[in-house]
């Protein structure tokens, strides 16, 4: 216990002074101006924290460098877009109806009702109160349960069966994010052949390249996923606004007449924040299920609890709660297969891989929590595992972001109105400037602005055709990791063909998989016309 | 058929790993799928796992061709299954034009100029120096710009054209005079 005390204290003071014993400003000032910036992006119609993440890097690593001092600076200002953008997602839904996230819709089903009653300032104020607990509710479960599971997967785990967990996670993601599992699965071996594009692990020189010199060093990583997530969804907007611009609605101005929330109602409100952030940290800890389904589930759970459900929809300030306290949790709790494994769970978590891959030696990954006894050796200095003291580093910037949010972020999001008022006609045009901007800044070049466009048109097709993007993300990521550890895996079985099924944990993990699928396939097939239905009613 | 779709993305897939196996694989990795080490080891080549992968593509494809070949019929609206339209493919042609003119002012727009105006100077001389260096960016990026913004309103609009001119000074001021070592489109490329 007590070196795990000097682990927590030295990540906390690592943040905060140098080596030398000097105070720094740096991590914690990122970690502020990242709030700031996220809550104003969320709460503009169009922008989103992963999207702000993605074009923060570039400009990030270019600022501090890639070596391990700018490590800290870099993921505190990530850390905190993310925080702070799923705070500011509230305000627009709240104010004016338009939910810059799925996951905002349900925020609205309460919210825009509370605003039209003339309660918008203090809906504001609730959202923020349960947004933020929630944040931090899953922060401390991440704290705990990170290492913990690290813990475990590094003692238990052999080379087969990371490979098979792996295989198993893309197999839940597909099966559980978005409504067919084979479509998923086809994705996200598309995105793992992507990856390969160029690498090849052996020096035999590039392959799958098509002829084309450019790919040699295979595409870029960030151009591609800014591509698929960003572009996609540009191109998608741009079109619906087409179609619908004679349909832009305007929000009503509404006088605020009740605006104060007291202690007391605060109070009322807390048990309702803890069960949605229960729920909403659950189901982030699961990788790929994401904040629409915590929402729908904090607030559906609510509803059948509440003595009174049917004053849920007209303004009921506890579906405000249920739905802000729930996805607000689910970011916390994402990382913890990140952390605890390196896969990422939701696409603001690609983003902190792709800053870590990027920056110093770090990596996330079971290996990162390794107690190691920290000894001083004459003549070598400390043996300390410096990974672990990095990610108490990390956890402190959290807690720093949780601080700012529950002080700062108060009068921020209440001052954020007039960004709801941004016309969505101008953000897609603007997003897709920034973004080609990026990527061209980013990778020195064309092929970052072609890599861009390219996984634009794919995403823009995969939405179009409701395939689920995240497994084509994250089979993009994965990729490399996931051959390298099958080829060592076959190379350690002595060339054994069944060299997935000789540990127990990787068969159960193959079988999951196969179950998963199985299931998913049959459940598809049983609900598909139901659910179309289901899905065309909601389009008309 | 209703389905047509959901089994043309089935269809897609094995006709794509079945090119990829037989095709591009073949002619594009230089490591075969299992190789002989100096030591006489048998170990996994270049193509192991892209073949693997590749394989399993083919496979989710069948199912999911089979399964929504097999998938019970029930009265679905016929656009009720997620497709692609016409109107999808020309809004996608108009907007690919608008992005591939926009990165054709972008990158001839300095040269053009510089062409007209200096003796003796290539556009490859000016790409640190301003005004030159700041027109293609301004040229293409404000094309782009205002282009989607007028399509997204239906009108042209004084207030897209500054809100377009703004941005393009912003981004200048961050990615060029901000941050010193990288540099703005097309000036990489020259």
């Amino acid at each position: 216990m007590e070196l795990v005390f000097d682990y927590i204290v030295r990540g906390v003071l690592g943040v905060f002074f140098e080596e030398g014993g000097s105070f720094i400003w740096l991590p914690v000032f990122m970690v502020f101006c990242g709030i700031v910036l996220g809550i104003v992006v969320g709460s503009t119609p169009g922008l989103n924290g992963p999207f702000a993440m993605a074009i923060a890097l570039p400009i990030l690593i270019s600022t501090f460098g890639t070596s391990n001092d700018a490590l800290l600076p870099i993921l505190g200002f990530l850390i905190g877009l993310m925080k702070g953008s799923t705070l500011g997602g509230a305000v627009p839904a709240i104010l004016f109806n338009t939910p810059g996230t799925p996951d905002a819709y349900m925020t609205t089903l309460d919210g825009y009702p509370m605003t039209r009653k003339g309660q918008g300032k203090k809906a504001l104020k609730i959202a923020h109160f349960s947004s933020v607990s929630g944040d931090t509710l899953s922060d401390i479960a991440l704290f705990v349960l990170a290492p913990t599971a690290a813990l475990m997967i590094e003692s238990i785990l052999g080379l087969p069966d990371k490979a098979a967990l792996i295989i198993l996670s893309l197999s839940f993601m597909a099966a559980v994010a978005g409504n067919s599992v084979t479509k998923g699965l086809i994705a996200g071996g598309f995105g793992m052949l992507l990856a390969l594009l160029g690498s090849a692990l052996s020096g035999d020189g590039p392959r799958m390249t098509l002829g084309i010199p450019a790919l040699g060093n295979g595409l870029p990583m960030t151009s591609a996923i800014l591509g698929v997530l960003v572009l996609g969804e540009v191109f998608i907007a741009i079109e619906n606004l087409m179609r619908d611009r004679h349909q832009s609605a305007r929000a009503v101005k509404q006088k605020s007449v009740d605006s104060r929330l007291s202690w007391r109602e605060m109070k009322d409100l807390l048990p309702t924040i803890f069960r949605s952030a229960g729920i909403g940290t659950v189901i982030g800890a699961l990788p790929g299920i994401g904040t629409t389904l915590a929402a729908t589930l904090g607030y559906e759970a609510e509803k059948k609890r509440s003595s009174s459900p049917e004053r849920f929809g007209k303004g009921a300030p506890e579906g405000v709660a249920a739905t802000e306290a729930a996805n607000s949790s689910v970011s916390g709790a994402n990382l913890i297969p990140v952390m605890s494994l390196g896969i990422p769970g939701n696409f603001a978590a690609v983003f902190l891989i792709l800053a870590v891959e990027a920056v110093g030696d770090f990596t996330f990954g079971p290996q990162v929590f390794r107690f190691t006894e920290i000894r001083e050796l004459e003549g070598y200095g400390t043996v300390i595992n410096s990974e672990l003291v990095i990610a108490f580093g990390i956890f402190t910037l959290m807690m720093f972001g949780n601080l700012c949010n529950w002080t700062l972020g108060r009068y921020v999001i209440l001052s954020m109105g007039i960004l709801s008022r941004i016309p969505a006609t101008m953000t897609p045009a603007l997003v897709l400037l920034i973004t080609l901007t990026a990527v061209y800044a980013q990778d020195g070049g064309l092929i970052g602005v072609w890599t861009v466009l390219g996984l634009g048109l794919i995403g823009y097709v995969l939405r179009r055709l409701d395939i689920s993007l995240l497994p084509l993300v994250i089979g993009f990521i994965l990729a490399p990791q996931l051959e390298a550890l099958v080829r060592n895996a076959f190379s350690a079985s002595g060339g054994d063909p069944f060299f997935l099924l000789k540990s127990p944990l990787a068969v159960i993990f193959i079988l999951l998989s196969v179950v998963i699928i199985v299931r998913a396939i049959r459940n598809q097939q049983a609900s598909a016309p139901a659910a179309l239905h289901a899905s065309h009613h909601q389009k008309e | 058929m209703k389905r047509r779709w959901e089994i043309g993305i089935g269809m897609f897939g094995l006709i794509f790993a079945a090119i990829a196996l037989f095709l591009w694989f073949p002619n594009d990795i230089q490591g075969d799928f299992m190789e002989t080490t100096r030591l006489g080891r048998v170990e996994p080549g270049d193509a192991f796992f892209p073949i693997l992968l590749t394989a399993f593509i083919g496979l989710m494809s069948l199912i999911q061709c089979v399964s929504s070949f097999l998938a019970p019929h029930e009265e679905v609206k016929p656009d009720a299954y997620p497709h692609i339209t016409l109107r999808n493919l020309l809004f996608m042609a108009l907007l690919f034009t608008t992005l591939l003119g926009s990165l054709a002012i972008t990158f001839t727009l300095g040269p053009l100029v510089v062409w007209l105006t200096q003796d003796g100077i290539t556009y490859r001389q000016l790409i640190d120096t301003p005004p030159f260096k700041y027109l293609g960016f301004i040229g293409g990026g404000f094309v782009l710009c205002f282009s989607l913004m007028t399509f997204s309103e239906g009108r042209m609009r004084l207030r897209s054209a500054l809100v377009s001119v703004a941005l393009i000074f912003l981004l200048i001021l961050v990615f060029d005079i901000f941050l010193s070592n990288i540099q703005l489109p097309p000036n990489a490329d020259f």
